[in-house]
């Protein structure tokens, strides 16, 4: 599973815990704020990569910018692997 | 001290509440004000509650009754005060009026009593009127604190600058973190924008369109708006963050966005009041606060290394909190001297912050206690970059249970906790242990992981 795959698979987990509905499909252009998940729906999904990837960019990376769609956020996991 | 409505009479320049499609000035709202205490003599020096029903309203009750009753209390909507409100008030006024029908408000021997006493209404209060606003307790039922109009403006500024800046409200006003920024617009002559209701993205919007400037929010609120990608076209010239410990992350990407803004972060709490306002940019606040004189609060540190402050304004000690000999408060927040710095580190109590919503571990606990195949239970913290912290539970399982029902169980455990609590007190996750440590005292360890 790429990270891409494993993002979109602790949505789905979180979503369902948090009693969110996601939007379908989740674009690269999909607002995280409209994807279905709410402030603590993000709070919980960021908790759950920290225990598949071993990573918190959020904590780790000093973000200047918060992701505002899908792809920021993607791309802010990858950037934080890379530098690993 | 004056009261609300009298330091409004004083000013010179009054600004407007604006909602979503309208706006009214303070002026306007100031005549209504006194309308009611015309309107209803009778309620002159009693304790009234008033439940929210809309900002405008709300605001004209608070002008109304300040300086005018004995005591008011601020009840959410929707909720019927008498549930709520310390069984030992009998003699309550309920505003906005019940339909006489209903006959909820006021009983007939009080109504009577309270029409007797009509006739001097207007003799001054001897006491300034006691604000009493609700905090949540460990067991859910509500803690009342009494606050009053100076107590709660002891931090309130006032500035030519000040006069023209937009103050969003974020928070219900009838809640402490609201009710903060009602005051400061109203009494600096600023107008106040109501951003209560709405998605973040329709928020930023709302904040965009009526041209905010000043907001107030905590710093799990500020990093929600941020993702919204647009908050940048806001305004700001002024910017608060409270009701959470602000990290040096989101002081410095709120700087970085809004060059030009102030930016300061404020420790309150329902309990203290408003405690102390930093505005270096930095997080905590400087050692040297520590025993100054120079504050509107004094602050020293316990043996626990836990926070303490005693407020120079006196307002009543309530049984929500505890003080040491001297008179100063616990504010059971642990902190830490680093760098000339005093910095936060989370709550004593265990007491969690999700966004700035307490949640009792205990009483969560309880709620997992009720599944039956689970024998014992821990509810901690866990740090988080977008909330602060989220809730986690350690849960032992009865001896028999299989691996294989894991699952179930948890999904029962969910379903259980679903039913009897708020989203942010439902454990994230759930981890299931052997055993739970209990520290030397016999305790249950609640020590964030």
């Amino acid at each position: 599973m790429n990270l891409e795959q494993k993002i979109k698979q602790a949505m789905q987990e979180v979503a369902e815990l948090g009693d969110c509905q996601l939007v379908e499909p989740i674009q690269p252009n999909t607002l995280l704020l409209e994807s279905g998940l709410d402030s603590l729906g993000y709070a919980m999904l960021v908790a759950q990569l920290e225990e598949d990837l071993g990573i918190d960019p959020f904590t780790e990376l000093a973000i200047e910018i918060y992701p505002s769609t899908f792809a920021e956020f993607l791309a802010i996991y990858q950037q934080c692997l890379n530098t690993q | 001290m004056a009261s609300l409505l009298e330091q409004l009479n004083s000013q010179v320049n009054l600004g407007h509440i604006v909602l979503a499609d309208r706006q009214f000035s303070l002026g306007k709202l100031q005549k209504r004000a006194l309308e009611i205490r015309q309107q209803f003599p009778h309620f002159a020096k009693q304790s009234i509650a008033i439940s929210y029903t809309e900002l405008i309203d709300f605001v004209t009750a608070l002008m109304a009754f300040d300086g005018w009753c004995q005591a008011i209390y601020l009840c959410p909507p929707n909720v019927s005060p008498k549930n709520i409100l310390p069984a030992n008030i009998d003699e309550l006024v309920l505003w906005p009026i019940a339909e006489p029908t209903s006959g909820l408000n006021p009983n007939p021997d009080l109504a009577s009593r309270l029409q007797h006493n009509a006739s001097d209404t207007n003799q001054q209060l001897e006491q300034a009127t006691n604000w009493y606003l609700a905090t949540s307790g460990t067991t859910g039922e509500p803690k009342w604190c009494a606050h009053t109009f100076l107590s709660l403006t002891s931090s309130t500024k006032y500035s030519e600058k000040l006069l023209g800046l937009r103050w969003a409200l974020l928070y219900q006003a009838f809640r402490f973190a609201g009710l903060q920024v009602v005051l400061q617009a109203l009494l600096s002559g600023a107008d106040l924008v109501d951003v209560t209701a709405g998605e973040p993205l329709a928020q930023v919007k709302l904040l965009q369109d009526k041209h905010v400037s000043a907001m107030s929010g905590t710093p799990s609120l500020w990093r929600q708006l941020l993702m919204t990608n647009k908050l940048a076209k806001v305004p700001l010239r002024h910017i608060t963050l409270g009701g959470e410990i602000a990290d040096q992350a989101i002081l410095n990407q709120l700087s970085k966005m809004f060059p030009q803004a102030k930016i300061r972060h404020i420790y309150a709490s329902t309990e203290a009041g408003v405690g102390f306002v930093v505005a270096d940019g930095q997080a905590g606040f400087p050692r040297a606060w520590l025993n100054s004189t120079e504050l509107a609060v004094s602050l020293k540190i316990s043996a626990q290394e836990h926070l303490l402050i005693k407020s120079k304004h006196q307002f009543k000690q309530t049984s929500v909190a505890e003080y040491d000999a001297q008179g100063y408060m616990d504010t059971q927040d642990r902190v830490q001297i680093k760098d000339q710095r005093v910095l936060f580190l989370g709550r004593a109590t265990g007491v969690i912050n999700v966004g700035g919503n307490k949640v009792y571990p205990e009483k969560v606990e309880q709620v997992l206690l009720q599944v039956d195949e689970i024998k014992q239970a821990r509810v901690y913290a866990k740090k988080n970059p977008v909330m602060g912290a989220l809730v986690v539970a350690e849960v032992v399982l009865s001896a028999e249970i299989e691996t294989m029902q894991f699952t179930e169980i948890k999904k029962q455990v969910l379903k259980t906790c679903k039913n009897q609590l708020q989203r942010f007190e439902i454990p994230t996750k759930i981890h299931i242990v052997k055993d739970i440590a209990n520290n030397p005292s016999g305790k249950l360890n609640r020590t964030s992981n």
